[in-house]
């Protein structure tokens, strides 16, 4: 495996649970050369704080995702980054609201959100509404194949990342009807496993080039 | 040698299983070196045990040597259990609405073999603690406590009531578990207590099967966990 990214990682502290804070030593044992990181502050505290903690980090292993929280009488953030995240349902916004469309509409970055944030239906609206966004579905689990394959058919602006994706021979289901130029991998971790998506990327009934595709993030990153 | 305690076969009304078959599970198997699953087929855990267990017993005839049955015992319906030929019983507390220690699973215990029970903290149904009294009141029936209670926060929990009872296993698979918890599982139970399962093909095995084999364990503890303590507690079953 050449280039191996993980599209979705947290890097600090997490209330909940007693976890490494910085990804690079499981990154190195597992063979992750570069990884997509949101800081934990951004989700569990202070967006601000967590995002200016994410510049600080100046590491080129570790592509920053801040979080975007639209407000209607803030400034559009102008950020130079390759991705941003939203969380509508923790910080309490209404992701096709007008407010959060006009700041999408000027943000030129990949938009991560979380499934457990969201709904199908909302993203459709949301993708409908701004066709040239690029959407990163984070975390969208097994039990719900049906409807994301309702909403890739009808979005082609939404790339799904596959850490979650864990009912058998779900990923190879999703690339023979999406193409894996839309599969991106990325684990979640350290909250969510890290170990057996990596495993699962050695061990794909796919071509090896789609493969090498899902591991350095589909033709999205 | 690598035993997958926990795994099945057939659909499930929640969701789409793209590929629910037996053959698909051994050929993934061939593929990771997984010699050998413990089976139950997810119509015997669902409305139909005495069918389901025929589907599981027929899928292993199809398949010598790859997959052991777990016959599910559905309390309500009260189906025949044998004692030959199988790795031992397999029940879901929370499809059956039966709590682990109600008395209508005496049968099962009664017959002394290997039990695979639904695992999840803080259900009505199978919360960790009703292994504990159930293990307790039966020392001796391993008892494997499927999912090792399914949510993160109950995962210590779960290992302290197993490290209290000689005869309770901790069985790995779930959506949420991680191969560092699984690290951190054999550290508070012990690597004798903790079963690789992947709850294969209703998730994915190699997805199972990659957090035991990535895990930060150390090697003589990964074999424990991924087929020594199961082929001990299965005798020559396995």
């Amino acid at each position: 495996m050449p280039k191996l990214i993980d599209a979705h990682r947290l890097i600090g502290p997490v209330p909940f649970d007693d976890l490494p804070e910085d990804p690079r030593p499981e990154m190195d044992r597992l063979g992750v050369e570069r990884a997509y990181v949101t800081h934990t502050l951004s989700l569990y505290s202070d967006a601000h704080a967590g995002n200016q903690a994410l510049f600080a980090l100046d590491d080129p292993r570790l592509v920053p995702v801040p979080v975007v929280v639209p407000e209607a009488f803030a400034p559009i953030p102008s950020w130079q980054v390759a991705m941003v995240r939203l969380c509508p349902e923790r910080h309490r916004f209404d992701l096709t609201g007008p407010v959060a469309l006009r700041w999408l509409d000027a943000i030129d970055a990949v938009v991560a959100v979380d499934l457990e944030e969201t709904s199908p239906a909302q993203l459709l609206a949301l993708t409908t509404r701004l066709p040239e966004l690029r959407v990163l579905l984070l975390n969208p689990g097994y039990r719900r194949l049906r409807a994301i394959a309702e909403l890739m058919s009808e979005a082609p602006n939404i790339w799904l990342e596959i850490g979650t994706v864990n009912t058998q021979r779900a990923v190879e289901w999703l690339a023979e009807r999406f193409g894996a130029r839309r599969l991106v991998w990325g684990t979640g971790a350290p909250v969510l496993d890290d170990c057996g998506p990596r495993f699962l990327l050695d061990h794909l009934e796919l071509p090896e080039k789609d493969v090498e595709l899902i591991a350095r993030g589909g033709d999205l990153l | 040698m690598i035993l997958d305690a926990h795994g099945h076969v057939g659909s499930w009304p929640d969701f789409l299983i793209p590929d629910p078959t037996a053959d698909g599970l051994v050929s993934l198997m061939d593929r990771l070196g997984i010699d050998a699953m413990g089976i139950s087929h997810l119509l015997g855990v669902g409305p139909d045990a005495e069918g389901g267990n025929r589907l599981a017993f027929e899928a292993a005839e199809r398949h010598p040597g790859r997959f052991g049955v777990w016959q599910v015992y559905n309390p309500h319906h009260r189906n025949r259990l044998v004692t030959e030929g199988v790795w031992g019983v397999k029940i879901h507390p929370d499809v059956h609405q039966c709590p682990l220690d109600d008395p209508r699973y005496d049968p099962v215990w009664e017959l002394g073999l290997p039990v695979l029970a639904h695992g999840q903290t803080d259900s009505p149904w199978s919360d960790p603690a009703r292994f504990a009294v159930v293990a307790a009141r039966h020392p001796g029936v391993p008892l494997l406590m499927g999912h090792t209670g399914l949510w993160p926060y109950g995962f210590a929990r779960a290992a302290r009531l197993a490290a209290d009872h000689p005869n309770l296993y901790l069985e790995t698979c779930g959506s949420k578990m991680t191969g560092r918890w699984i690290a951190r599982l054999a550290e508070l139970a012990g690597a004798d207590r903790v079963l690789f399962g992947s709850d294969s093909c209703f998730l994915d095995l190699r997805v199972g099967y990659g957090r035991i084999a990535l895990a930060p364990l150390g090697e003589a503890d990964r074999a424990l966990i991924q087929g020594g303590n199961l082929a001990r507690i299965l005798g020559g079953q396995a």
